[in-house]
Order: C-alpha cells, then sequence, then structure tokens
C-alpha cells in the first residue's frame, strides 16, 4: 500500500492507492502483479494491475513483465498505443498453451488531477463519484500483433478513457478473479458478475462513506474469497485510488523535559483535528491530571508480550510506551501482508497508522528515571 | 465481607518486571478466598512509583491504598489473604 501526496495546488486532496490479493488456492505466488509509483520529478502517480495468463510464477513472470514495461513506458512518455505494442510483441510465450498473454489496467494520474486510464482484457474499472457510477467515454484501439501465431487469435483491444479527478473520487479496478469467483457453485453458477461487484462496491460505500482504499480492496477481495468457499479458484486482485481530504494522526509519547510544558502538550493535544494515540502511562496520567478525564486501563484479553491498552475520553487510543512501540516498529518493517487481528494494543495502533495519511509525533525529551541505572541515578 | 481493591501498575518499568503475569490475578484467586472479599481489580496506566529512588523495585501494585512493590502474582494472594483473615 502506499500514500502519495496529490494534487500540487494549495487544496489538501490525497491520493490513496491500495492494493488487496490473494493467489489462486496452493499456489504460493501471485500471478496478478499490481505496481504503483509516483514520479518524483513530475508529481505523476502510475498505477499498472496485470494479470498474467494461467497462475502461480509463470503467471507472475508475465504479469511482472507487462506491468513493469507499461508504468516504465508511461513514466517516460511514449505513446501508450506503441507502448502496447511492445510489451504484446515481447512477452514470452507459454510452453503449454503456445500463446503469450497478460492483461493490464494502467492509470496514469497527472498533478493536476487529470487521470487517464488505459484497458486491455481486465473487467472494466468502475469510477464512483458522490456514492454512484460515473462512466466516462471510452475510446477503444486495436492494436496490430507481430506475432500472429503465438498471440490469442481474438483481436487485442485497448480502451482508452481520461477524466478530471474530483474529490472523493474512488476508481476500483480488479482481476477476472473477482467477477469469476464462485463460478460453478450453485450461488453464482456464471461467477459473481460484473454486475454484482458493482453493486456490492455501491454498497459498502453507501453504508461506509469514508471508508479508505486499503480497507475497500479487502472487503472486495474477502467476499471474492468467500464467493469461491476459500479456495480461491484464480489470483484475485482489486486495486482502488482513492482522492481524498487527508486524514489526519497525532501521536503523543513521553513528558515534556520541564513539567511546567505539560499543559502547552495537553493544549495542543486536545486542540488537534485528527485522530489521537497516547502512548505512556506518564504521558497519559499527565493528559489525565490536565484534562479532569479518567484513564481505564482494559484488563481483559490480556497478551503477554505487549501492556494492555487503556480508554481515555477524547484519545482513540491510550497505550504503554516504549514496549508498544517498539512491536509497532517491528510489525511495520516485517511489512506483513496478512490482515492484523488487532488482539494487542501494538496491532491496534498499527491499524490506526496504516488508516491515516499524515502522523503527526509529539515526543516529550525527558528521560525515564525509572530506566536508568538506580546505582548511578540522579 | 470486605471490599479490596487491587490497582495494578501497567507501566513499562512494571510490566517488564513481571506485572503481565499480576494481571491475571482475576482468573487465579484460590478457591478458599473466593466469595470471601468484595474484590476490585483494576489496572492504572503508571503509579509513578518506579521513579522514587528509595530503592523501591517494580512491579508495584496497590492493595486499599497500601503499596506493594516487587510483587508477584503470589505475593497479591499473600497479601489478600491475610486482610481476608484479618477479620
Amino acid at each position: 500500500m502506499q500514500f502519495f501526496k496529490g494534487f500540487s495546488s494549495g487544496n489538501e486532496t490525497f491520493i490513496e492507492v491500495a492494493h488487496h490479493q490473494v493467489s489462486k488456492y496452493k499456489q504460493g505466488a501471485e500471478g496478478d502483479i499490481f505496481l504503483s509509483q509516483k514520479n518524483n520529478k513530475d508529481g505523476r502517480i502510475i498505477t499498472a494491475l496485470s494479470d498474467g495468463l494461467g497462475s502461480g510464477i509463470k503467471a507472475g513472470v508475465l504479469a511482472t513483465l507487462t506491468a513493469t514495461m507499461a508504468i516504465k513506458f508511461v513514466a517516460s512518455d511514449i505513446p501508450i498505443k506503441r507502448a502496447a505494442e511492445i510489451i504484446m510483441n515481447t512477452l514470452p510465450v507459454c510452453k503449454e498453451r503456445g500463446i503469450s498473454y497478460a492483461t493490464f489496467t494502467l492509470v496514469d494520474i497527472e498533478p493536476n488531477a487529470r487521470v487517464k486510464v488505459i484497458e486491455y482484457d481486465n473487467p472494466p474499472y468502475i469510477l464512483i463519484r458522490k456514492q454512484t457510477f460515473v462512466e466516462p467515454i471510452k475510446e477503444f484501439t486495436t492494436i496490430e500483433r507481430k506475432n500472429i501465431k503465438t498471440g490469442p487469435k481474438k483481436e487485442a483491444i485497448i480502451h482508452y478513457s481520461h477524466y478530471e479527478a474530483r474529490p472523493g473520487d474512488r476508481l476500483v479496478f480488479f482481476s477476472d478473479g473477482v467477477t469469476q469467483s464462485g463460478m460453478g457453485s450453485p450461488h453464482f453458477p456464471f461467477g459473481w458478475g460484473y454486475n454484482n461487484v458493482q453493486s456490492f462496491i455501491l454498497d459498502i460505500v453507501g453504508r461506509k462513506p469514508d471508508i479508505s482504499a486499503r480497507d475497500l480492496t479487502r472487503e472486495v477481495v474477502n467476499q471474492a474469497l468467500l464467493n469461491d468457499a476459500y479456495k480461491a479458484k484464480d489470483d484475485i486482485t482489486c486495486g482502488i485510488i482513492f482522492s481524498r481530504e487527508p486524514r489526519d494522526l497525532l501521536v503523543i509519547t513521553g513528558p515534556p523535559l520541564y513539567p511546567e510544558r505539560d499543559a502547552d502538550l495537553v493544549r495542543s493535544f486536545l486542540n488537534f483535528e485528527g485522530k489521537k494515540i497516547i502512548s505512556g502511562g506518564t504521558t497519559a496520567n499527565i493528559v489525565s491530571r490536565e484534562t479532569g478525564k479518567k484513564v481505564h486501563v482494559n484488563l481483559k484479553n490480556l497478551d503477554p508480550k505487549i501492556p494492555p491498552e487503556s480508554e481515555m475520553e477524547g484519545a482513540d487510543l491510550v497505550t504503554e510506551g516504549i514496549i508498544t512501540m517498539a512491536a509497532v516498529a517491528e510489525i511495520l518493517e516485517k511489512n506483513t501482508k496478512q490482515d492484523l487481528s488487532c488482539r494487542n494494543a501494538a496491532e491496534k495502533m498499527v491499524e490506526l497508522f496504516l488508516n491515516s495519511d499524515r502522523i503527526v509525533f509529539l515526543v516529550g525529551t525527558k528521560i525515564n528515571d525509572a530506566h536508568q541505572d538506580p546505582q548511578h541515578a540522579c | 465481607m470486605k471490599n479490596i481493591r487491587v490497582s495494578i501498575c501497567t507501566g513499562t518499568a512494571c510490566f517488564v518486571m513481571g506485572a503481565s503475569e499480576i494481571m491475571m490475578l482475576e482468573d487465579s484467586i484460590p478457591e478458599d478466598l473466593q466469595g470471601r472479599m468484595n474484590l476490585e481489580i483494576e489496572g492504572v496506566s503508571c503509579l509513578e512509583k518506579c521513579t522514587n529512588h528509595n530503592r523501591q523495585k517494580a512491579p508495584f501494585v496497590l492493595i486499599n491504598d497500601n503499596l506493594l512493590e516487587n510483587a508477584t502474582l503470589a505475593g497479591v494472594i499473600d497479601a489478600l489473604r491475610t486482610i481476608v483473615e484479618e477479620e
């Protein structure tokens, strides 16, 4: 998952790019590839989703080649039609099927909010604006293949569309593992289907208008996985690009060096607009003392490694300091793709971090006497 | 029946010195003590006793305003038993 600041003008709009995927049942490697990069030179955000023929490593190679080339070509301003030709004529040929093939959806967002989308054989993207669908006009172009023998027999048609992004827009795209999920099941004999996916997404956005791209991709992929009875019949990938107001998070940790600054700390805490975390027992006590709100430590669902979380009116999470923070750093560094179970305070903090775009740390610099060698305590 | 309030410090120093075990007090009350006291167990984000340089040692537990230092689960249960059997 990546977060980018977009739209260079003064208005505050963030572009959140997120994806979630599961690979085909019993396949260790993904055959769908999702790549996203921000071009630091010109501020463009280029994102690609490619679905390689088959599944596993072979599909992964095809999809990686396609997605990487597509992103590089677009970043270097090579005309997309030409880029598509090169990609199609470069892909290696599958030994079993004798064809070379990988689909792609390519999204290019310029700093002035102009969005260009190029699609080849993936299910069409869904653009949601103000909780309803918007369908930009699409142009069709047929690409000629040089490798007629090894290419699929049907014509390669590229769909090109563009629109001006507005705050609140959600661009949702996915591999056919989503639309074809559940195929053969009594409930969806022909798969979940594009229209059902559309209604599902619209229903969630209607119920949770502020849902992040990250959470929405998870909902879509998990539903597709459920349709397949948790044994995915194909790689299932969903990518979402969400333009929205940035979500702010404040983390205060550690008491100020001078106790007379305690009130300043608490004032900054109270005045902050966004979610708030207090990390550290003494820090929590300072806020509690200054605001008169009591801290309640939750002694249920204890974790032997992480100190329990607490609750305080006005704070979204109150935790212990150093042990919890170290665990948070460890979870973030591991970059685990698995869903967090949110059992302990550290996992809850990571969840809040990942669901925020700007995180402000207010760090007190007082040294904790309790952590000093008692023989040399000052 | 006596009202007993146990406040367990959950701050860093106390946690690493063994408070995590004391937090399981509610599930660890021996049978002979069960039903003989009105026990209230709460966590405290920091009792701020560890910064005291009188060589007091974490973990700290407050039992009805009496501070127990270097506390253990068994130590807290013993203290509860003493209070219950004082009658």
